[in-house]
C-alpha cells in the first residue's frame, strides 16, 4: 500500500463487522415477526443495466417520457412580462407598491414604483393562452404547452436557488436531477453519456456543482458539450500514430484493474475505468453527433440558423443538438443560456433591453425544437421543461429593472404526457405572490420523474446513514397538468 | 346556582351550545381519572416492597385526585350525551360504570386516608374492581367515539372470531372482463361505498338511511323507500343525486364530491332495469352507450393488455436480438412488457434475423425502427406483433404495399410514418386501427385530401402532418 492508503476503503476487521451488524440481527428478527413488508425503499431499487443480461431493467411503471430537455432560463425570467399578464400593473403604473401591498425584503433593497410590463399580451392557439410580445414563436406552440404560473422557490438569490432547482437542496453538493434520472434509468446509448449539459456560454451561478453527481457514483455526472466545431476539449486524439492511443488506454485500464483487485470496489476507480472507455467511444460518436450534415436546410431554418442574431444561431445549434441527443437515447439534456450582451435574464436594470435580447436569442430555436420534435413523433416521448430559478418583482428596482422574487415564477412543460393548453396555478393581481395551487421545486421534480416512469419516493441512495431521494421528504406529482 | 341552570337547560330538547362545548372537553378530561387511578393501583402494589413503603403515606392523595377527576369526567360526559348523537344503550352502560368508578375510588380515598383495615383482602379486591372498571368504561367510551368495530377491524381473523365478529371481508376481485361484472356488487355497490356510506352506515345513519348493503338500501330511510324499481322519477335516491348542486336536498351534501355523470347515468339505468340485487351486467341487455360508460367506470376502456401478466422473455431470444443490435428495455417493474429499439444500432438487420422478434409477440408493446433500413417485407412480420401499442417506422423505405400488413394491430395507439412513402393505403388501413390516437405523417406521400378524409373517419385521431 502506498501513500494513497488513507484515501482508500480499508477492509473490515471481524470486530468492526460484528459491531456494525449487531443492530441488524435484532431488526431481522423483528422483520420476520412483522411478516412481509414492502422492502422497496432503500433496497437496491435503481434499475441499472444488469451486466449478466441483455435486458435493461426499466422504470417503476410504464413511462410517458424517455428523455427530458431542460431549457434553463438562467437569471429568472419576469413572469409578469412573459406568461402572466397583470392589467392592474398598467393601471397603477408609477404608484408606490408599499401603499398597495406588503413588500418583502428584496435582494438589493432598492424598491421603486409599480412597473407595468413594456410588452403587450395576446391570446394564442385554441386554448387562448396569453403570451407577451417577447415570445412570438413560442406563442405558436401554446396548444402543446402546460403553463404553471405558481412556481415558487425557497431562495431569493441565484446560487442557492440554482442548487435548489437543480438538486432539490439549496446547499452545494447534492446530486443533480439529471444524475438522479440517469442513475435510475441508465443510458440507452453506450457511446454517449446519459446526462449532457449543452453549454450556451453561461454556466449558472453556483458553477458546475449544479450538474454534479454528489454522492451518486461518478459516472452519473453531467458531460458538458459546447455547440460548435470543438464541442468537447481534446475530442480529437493527439496521438499521431494509429493504435498508440488504444495501447495507452489498455495499459491504464490494466493498471486500474490490478489496483481494483487489491483494494476492492472503489467507486472512484471503477468510474474512472468506465469514463475512460466512454471518452474513447465519444471520439467517434461526438463528431458524428455535432456535425449537422444530414439536417435539411428547412430544418435548420426552422430552428433559426438563418437569423441575423448570432446568439439566436448559437442557441439554435444547441436546440438542434438537443433533438439529436434525444434521438440517440440520451436521458437528460440541459441547455444553458447564450451570453448575450445584456447579462443573463437577471435584469436589475434596463429590463426592456435585456429581456428583449435574451428572448430573441431563445424564442425561435425553442419553438423550432418543439415543432421539429412534434413532426418527428419525438415530442410524445420527450418532456421539454422551460424554467428559471425564480421570478421577478412586479415593482421596479431603481427606475427600470426588476428584482428577484421567489414567491412567484411562471414556467412551462410540453411533450410526453403533458396536457397541452392548460394553465395551472394563479398569482395575485400584481403577479407578486402565488394564491392558488402553489408548485414547489420538489413538485416539479416529482412530476418530471413520474413522467419518466419513476416513483420519486422509491428512487433512493443511502448516504450518511439515510436513504436519500431527489425530493427529500417532499414532492407531489402535479396531476392536473398530465394528459 | 349557575350549575343548576346549566343542568336544567340541558334537560330540554335542544341543549344549549355552551353545554355541548363543555361536553366536547369530555374526551380530554377522561384521561385524568384513567391515569390517576391506574397510578394509584400501581403504587398500592409497589408499597408491598420495603423500598417503596414511604409512599404509603401519600397514596390517599392519588385516590382523591382520581375520584375528583372522575367526577368531572362524569359531569362533562353527561353534557356530551345530551347531544344525542350516540348509541343509547352504550351511553347508559358507560355512564353508570363511570359513576361506579367514582364511588369506588371515593371509598378507596376514605379508607386510605383513615388507614382502615378491611377484612379478607378487602382492599385488594376493591382495587382490582376499580382497575377492571377503568378498562371497561374506557373501552365503552372508545366504542362510542370510534364505533364498535374499530378496535378489531384489523385484528387477525382468529381474534375476530373470539369476540364474535365475522371474518374480514375479502375485497372483490378487480373486474377484468366485462362479462364477469356483477351489476350490484361490481357497479352499484362501489359507487355507494365511495360516495354515500361515509354518512349512511350502521353507526352514523343520517336520515335513518343505511347504504352499506342492498337489503338496507331497500329498507329506505325516514321518508320511506328511496329506490322504486323501474321508476327513477319516484325514487328519492335518484332525485337527490340529480338535483342542482345548490339545492338543499342535493346529495352528497356538505360539499362532498358529487357523483360523476357516468355514475348517475348508471344508477338511473339500474333502477329502470328493476334495480336487481345481483346478476351479470351483460345479461341485462345493456345498450352500447351504457356499456361504454361502464367500461369507463371499471377502467376497461384503457388498454386491456395491462390487466394481464405476461411471462418473462426467454434469455436466448433476448441475447439473440441484442446481438443483432436491438436494445431491449423492460417497461415496468411488475410485468414483462418490453420495448425494442433498433434505431441506435450500428449494424443492419436481415429479414431472417428479424423473425426472432416474433418470439417476443406477447411481451413487445413498443417498437422503434426509426432509420433502420427496413422495407415492406419487414412490415409483414411487424403486422403479427399484435400487442404493439407504439410503432415507429419513420425514415424507412416503406410503401403502401407494406402498410397494408399493419391493419390487424388492434392495440396500436401511436404510429410514426414520418418520411416514408405511404399514401393511398392509409385510407384502408388507418380506419381499421380502432385504438389509434396519434399518427405522424410529415414528410410522407400523403396529401391534404387524404388527411381530411382520415380526420372525417376518426375525429379523435390526432394527425401530425406539415
Amino acid at each position: 500500500m502506498s501513500k494513497y492508503h488513507n484515501f482508500m476503503q480499508k477492509p473490515l476487521s471481524r470486530r468492526e463487522m460484528l459491531d456494525i451488524c449487531k443492530g441488524g440481527f435484532g431488526s431481522l428478527a423483528l422483520l420476520s415477526l412483522l411478516g412481509p413488508l414492502p422492502l422497496s425503499c432503500g433496497q437496491s431499487e435503481r434499475s441499472i443495466i444488469n451486466p449478466s443480461s441483455n435486458l435493461n431493467l426499466g422504470p417503476h411503471f410504464l413511462p410517458k417520457a424517455k428523455s427530458i430537455i431542460f431549457l434553463y432560463m438562467d437569471g429568472g425570467v419576469s413572469q409578469v412580462d412573459s406568461f402572466d399578464p397583470k392589467p392592474r400593473l398598467t393601471k397603477e403604473n408609477g404608484e408606490d407598491p408599499r401603499k398597495k401591498f406588503k413588500v418583502d425584503a428584496t435582494q438589493f433593497d432598492n424598491v421603486g414604483k409599480i412597473l407595468k410590463s413594456p410588452w403587450e399580451f395576446k391570446q394564442y392557439g385554441e386554448c387562448g393562452m396569453p403570451v407577451s410580445e417577447l415570445f412570438p414563436h413560442i406563442a405558436t406552440c401554446v396548444d402543446d404547452i402546460a403553463l404553471i404560473r405558481s412556481m415558487t422557490s425557497q431562495f431569493p438569490e441565484h446560487t442557492n436557488a440554482n442548487y435548489f432547482l437543480h438538486t432539490g437542496s439549496g446547499l452545494q453538493g447534492r446530486p443533480s436531477m439529471g444524475s438522479w434520472i440517469t442513475y435510475g434509468l441508465g443510458s440507452e446509448n453506450k457511446n454517449i453519456p446519459g446526462y449532457v449539459v449543452l453549454d450556451g456560454g453561461l454556466i449558472p451561478p453556483g458553477g458546475l456543482d449544479n450538474f454534479k453527481n454528489g454522492f451518486l457514483p461518478a459516472s452519473y455526472q453531467a458531460s458538458i458539450l459546447r455547440a460548435g466545431p470543438q464541442p468537447i476539449a481534446n475530442i480529437k486524439p493527439k496521438e499521431s500514430i494509429p493504435n498508440l492511443q488504444e495501447q495507452k488506454l489498455s495499459f491504464i485500464k490494466a493498471l486500474d484493474k490490478k489496483q481494483l483487485a487489491e483494494i476492492g470496489e472503489v467507486d472512484a476507480v471503477e468510474s474512472a475505468i468506465s469514463n475512460y472507455e466512454l471518452a474513447y467511444k465519444m471520439q467517434s460518436s461526438i463528431p458524428e453527433l455535432t456535425e449537422f450534415k444530414e439536417e435539411s436546410k428547412a430544418t435548420k431554418k426552422l430552428y433559426g440558423f438563418e437569423s441575423d442574431d448570432p446568439h439566436t444561431r448559437g442557441y439554435a445549434a444547441q436546440c438542434l443538438l438537443a433533438r439529436r441527443l434525444v434521438e440517440r437515447g440520451v436521458r437528460f439534456i440541459e441547455l444553458t443560456c447564450p451570453k448575450v450582451s445584456a447579462d443573463r435574464w437577471d435584469q436589475h436594470g434596463n429590463l426592456k433591453d435585456g429581456h428583449e435580447k435574451n428572448a430573441h436569442a431563445v424564442d425561435q430555436p425553442i419553438a423550432g425544437l418543439l415543432k421539429d420534435l412534434k413532426s418527428r413523433g419525438l415530442l410524445e416521448e420527450t418532456l421539454v421543461v422551460w424554467t428559471g430559478e425564480f421570478g421577478r418583482t412586479p415593482f421596479a428596482q431603481g427606475s427600470n429593472g426588476r428584482d428577484h422574487n421567489p414567491s412567484a415564477c411562471s414556467m412551462w412543460m410540453a411533450g410526453a404526457g403533458i396536457k397541452g393548453g392548460t394553465i395551472f396555478g394563479r398569482t395575485d393581481e400584481y403577479g407578486y405572490r402565488v394564491i392558488e395551487n402553489e408548485v414547489s421545486v420538489h413538485d416539479l421534480h416529482a412530476t418530471m420523474m413520474h413522467l419518466m416512469g419513476i416513483n420519486h419516493e422509491h428512487l433512493t441512495f443511502r448516504f450518511g446513514g439515510r436513504d436519500i431521494r431527489l425530493t427529500d421528504v417532499h414532492g407531489h406529482v402535479i396531476k392536473d397538468i398530465l394528459a | 346556582m349557575e350549575l343548576s341552570i346549566l343542568l336544567n337547560t340541558g334537560v330540554t330538547e335542544n341543549p344549549s351550545d355552551i353545554l355541548i362545548f363543555f361536553g366536547r372537553i369530555h374526551p380530554l378530561v377522561v384521561h385524568f381519572p384513567i391515569g390517576f387511578l391506574i397510578l394509584a393501583a400501581l403504587v398500592e402494589i409497589t408499597t408491598k416492597w420495603a423500598k417503596f413503603q414511604p409512599l404509603k403515606n401519600y397514596i390517599h392523595y392519588l385516590w382523591g385526585l382520581g375520584s375528583i377527576s372522575a367526577l368531572f369526567a362524569i359531569l362533562f360526559g353527561y353534557f356530551l350525551s345530551l347531544s344525542g348523537d350516540y348509541n343509547e344503550n352504550t351511553v347508559f352502560l358507560h355512564k353508570w360504570s363511570g359513576v361506579a368508578l367514582f364511588l369506588f375510588s371515593s371509598i378507596c380515598y376514605y379508607i386510605s386516608k383513615r388507614q382502615i383495615k378491611l377484612p379478607f383482602y378487602g382492599k385488594s379486591i376493591l382495587i382490582l374492581i376499580i382497575v377492571f372498571t377503568v378498562f371497561y368504561t374506557g373501552h365503552l367510551g372508545g366504542n362510542l367515539t370510534h364505533g364498535s368495530t374499530y378496535l378489531f377491524e384489523y385484528a387477525p381473523n382468529s381474534i375476530r372470531s373470539l369476540v364474535g365478529m365475522p371474518k374480514k371481508e375479502i375485497p372483490r376481485k378487480k373486474v377484468t372482463v366485462l362479462d364477469s361484472a356483477d351489476v350490484y356488487l361490481d357497479l352499484i355497490s362501489p359507487i355507494m361505498n365511495n360516495r354515500c356510506v361515509s354518512c349512511h352506515n350502521q353507526d352514523k345513519k343520517k336520515g335513518d338511511l343505511d347504504l352499506t348493503s342492498y337489503a338496507n338500501l331497500m329498507k329506505g330511510g325516514e321518508n320511506g323507500d328511496v329506490i322504486i324499481p323501474n321508476d327513477t322519477e319516484a325514487s328519492d335516491f335518484y332525485r337527490r343525486i340529480t338535483l342542482p348542486e345548490s339545492h338543499d336536498d342535493f346529495m352528497p351534501s356538505e360539499g362532498k364530491k358529487p357523483l360523476t355523470k357516468n355514475e348517475v347515468l348508471l344508477i338511473g339505468w339500474w333502477i329502470n332495469n328493476n334495480a336487481p340485487s345481483n346478476g351479470y351486467f351483460s345479461q341485462l341487455n345493456p345498450d352500447k352507450e351504457i356499456i361504454s360508460k361502464v367500461k369507463n367506470i371499471l377502467g376497461l376502456d384503457k388498454n386491456s393488455l395491462f390487466n394481464k401478466k405476461v411471462s418473462p422473455p426467454k434469455k436466448e431470444i433476448i441475447d439473440s436480438l441484442s446481438n443483432q443490435g436491438f436494445i431491449l428495455n423492460k417497461l415496468m417493474k411488475d410485468n414483462y412488457y418490453l420495448e425494442a429499439n433498433f434505431s441506435l444500432s450500428e449494424k443492419s438487420i436481415t429479414p431472417k434475423g428479424f423473425e426472432t422478434i416474433l418470439q417476443l409477440k406477447d411481451q413487445l408493446i413498443w417498437l422503434n425502427l426509426n432509420h433502420s433500413n427496413i422495407t415492406d417485407e419487414y412490415l409483414m412480420k411487424i403486422g403479427q406483433l399484435e400487442n404493439l401499442i407504439k410503432l415507429n417506422v419513420s425514415r424507412n423505405n416503406i410503401s403502401d404495399k407494406g402498410l397494408m400488413h399493419l391493419s390487424d394491430l388492434q392495440n396500436l395507439e401511436s404510429l410514426n410514418l414520418y418520411e416514408t412513402n405511404v399514401s393511398d393505403s392509409l385510407l384502408t388501413v388507418i380506419p381499421k386501427l380502432i385504438n389509434l390516437k396519434r399518427l405522424y405523417l410529415s414528410g410522407s406521400k400523403a396529401n391534404d385530401s387524404i388527411i381530411n378524409e382520415l380526420k372525417k373517419k376518426n375525429e379523435k385521431l390526432r394527425i401530425i402532418f406539415d
